[in-house]
């Protein structure tokens, strides 16, 4: 068994994000809306050594599958990451995050000027102009985004 | 089959080389129309703007437009006088609009505005100006003048000065060009020089450069497009004096100017091009205006003619 897997406890029934780039845990928590105010455990692992030179995080979310929704976010933060549901003990479904072509209401243009930070009914629209790159453009004003200083919506 | 039946016109990032050719050869054909030809182009039919930010020749550019090809216009020009004052927000002012007309022309203040109304709007939506860095109809507009002035548009040495940090109409020229071969010479006081990443998705693409200085290429220019340098923009007095003074074009600078290098600017200007300038040559800033009427005319004889003309 590998020393990461050790780290934090086995869960009956939830979701393991695996291969979190390090550093960027408390960053997909906070994408992700998981604060614990469910009451489910939620472990957390932080710069995991991984490989021979590098660190990941690791997220254990008991009694919570996540949503391809969900996906799309961390593929943002963190494009490298796993999704792993666990039922039963069972590793039932790994999928890896998968970048969309549009990344809906998870974060707020940057723009203030932006009709999407006025009070009209509107939301948030960003296409990825560049995957690799991660560059996000802003459907409505498009401005050209830094994924690293935007706000969740 | 016409590809702007219908279509809305949000930004000049959405316009190709091959749309611009369209627009401009509509615009050709509606200046050589028969007047009672032309009017059938917009008989019947309505156009409303919403104008949240006011702009008197904006406004009236779109109006003597419709009228050219025998529409009507309605809208609201003034904020003062819009219902948005009393708490309606702009997409029920645009959906009220979008019943009482065939085609909506909208100018607003936030970035985005107009993708905005595109898609609350039933009917076909025209930017005619939104936030910082988009008026597609001025670019469309300015590119035509160059095409008519110059005959041509690729391997022009094209410069921009004046304030480039917050001249909307800067923006979307910029994107427009950069369809075209041409050279560009942004000039312009350090403190409004453009902003960088607004023009991100075309820095590759244009032949660019930059200096604070107008004498450095003034003599090698093809097109000189003068905007306006806002008192505003300046923390002191003083400042803008001294920035104002040396981008003023008046006669020492057209003396300095190919001979058959065009002036031109988005108007209304201040006093960026000294009266005296008007009856020169290379004046056609007037001109550009009346292109202004000619191009609004086509794009929208274009969008509510299914055939086109
Ligand atoms: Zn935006």
């Amino acid at each position: 068994m590998q020393e990461s897997n050790l780290i934090v406890r086995r869960i009956k029934d939830g979701t393991v994000i695996d291969h979190i780039e390090g550093g960027r845990g408390l960053k997909v928590l906070e994408a992700l809306g998981i604060d614990g105010k469910d009451g489910n455990v939620i472990t957390i692992a932080l710069n995991v050594p991984s490989g021979k030179f590098s660190k990941k995080d690791i997220i254990k979310v008991e009694n919570k599958f996540l949503q391809d929704f969900d996906t799309n976010k961390l593929a943002v933060i963190s494009p490298k990451a796993t999704i792993n549901i666990i039922k039963d003990y069972k590793l039932v479904e790994k999928r890896r995050v998968f970048l969309p072509n549009k990344i809906e209401k998870i974060f707020r243009c940057s723009n203030p000027d932006c009709i999407t930070n006025s009070n009209e009914d509107i939301e948030s629209t960003m296409d990825v102009i560049d995957k690799t790159g991660l560059i996000l453009r802003c459907k409505y004003c498009t401005r050209i985004l830094d994924v690293n200083q935007l706000k969740y919506c | 089959m016409n590809e702007f039946y219908q279509k809305d016109i949000i930004s000049v990032k959405d316009l190709e080389k091959p749309q611009f050719e369209k627009i401009f050869a509509a615009t050709d054909r509606i200046i050589q129309m028969d007047p009672n030809e032309r009017r059938e182009l917009g008989r019947g039919k309505t156009l409303g703007y919403l104008f949240f930010e006011p702009s008197t020749r904006t406004t009236l550019s779109f109006q003597a437009a419709m009228a050219l090809i025998g529409g009507t216009s309605i809208g609201i020009s003034d904020v003062s006088l819009s219902s948005t004052k009393k708490g309606e927000s702009l997409a029920d002012t645009l959906r009220m609009m979008s019943i009482y007309s065939d085609i909506l022309a909208l100018r607003h203040s936030l970035d985005g505005s107009s993708r905005f109304a595109a898609e609350i709007s039933s009917k076909p939506v025209i930017n005619a100006g939104s936030g910082t860095e988009e008026h597609p109809t001025q670019a469309i507009q300015d590119l035509y003048t160059i095409k008519k002035e110059k005959n041509k548009i690729d391997g022009l040495k094209i410069g921009i000065i004046g304030d480039l940090k917050y001249g909307r109409t800067v923006y979307s020229l910029l994107y427009a060009l950069a369809n075209y071969d041409v050279d560009i010479r942004l000039i312009s006081p350090e403190s409004l020089k453009i902003r960088s990443d607004s023009i991100y998705e075309i820095q590759k693409k244009l032949s660019l450069k930059e200096s604070t200085n107008l004498e450095e290429y003034i003599d090698e220019l093809d097109v000189i497009y003068v905007t306006r340098i806002q008192k505003e923009r300046f923390p002191d007095e003083e400042e803008y004096q001294k920035v104002r003074g040396s981008y003023k074009i008046g006669l020492d600078v057209i003396q300095k100017m190919k001979e058959n290098a065009i002036i031109m600017h988005p108007l209304p200007r201040i006093d960026e091009i000294s009266t005296d300038v008007d009856n020169t040559p290379q004046a056609k800033y007037f001109k550009q205006a009346e292109y202004g009427k000619f191009t609004r005319a086509a794009l929208l004889g274009l969008i509510l003619n299914q055939n086109g003309f």
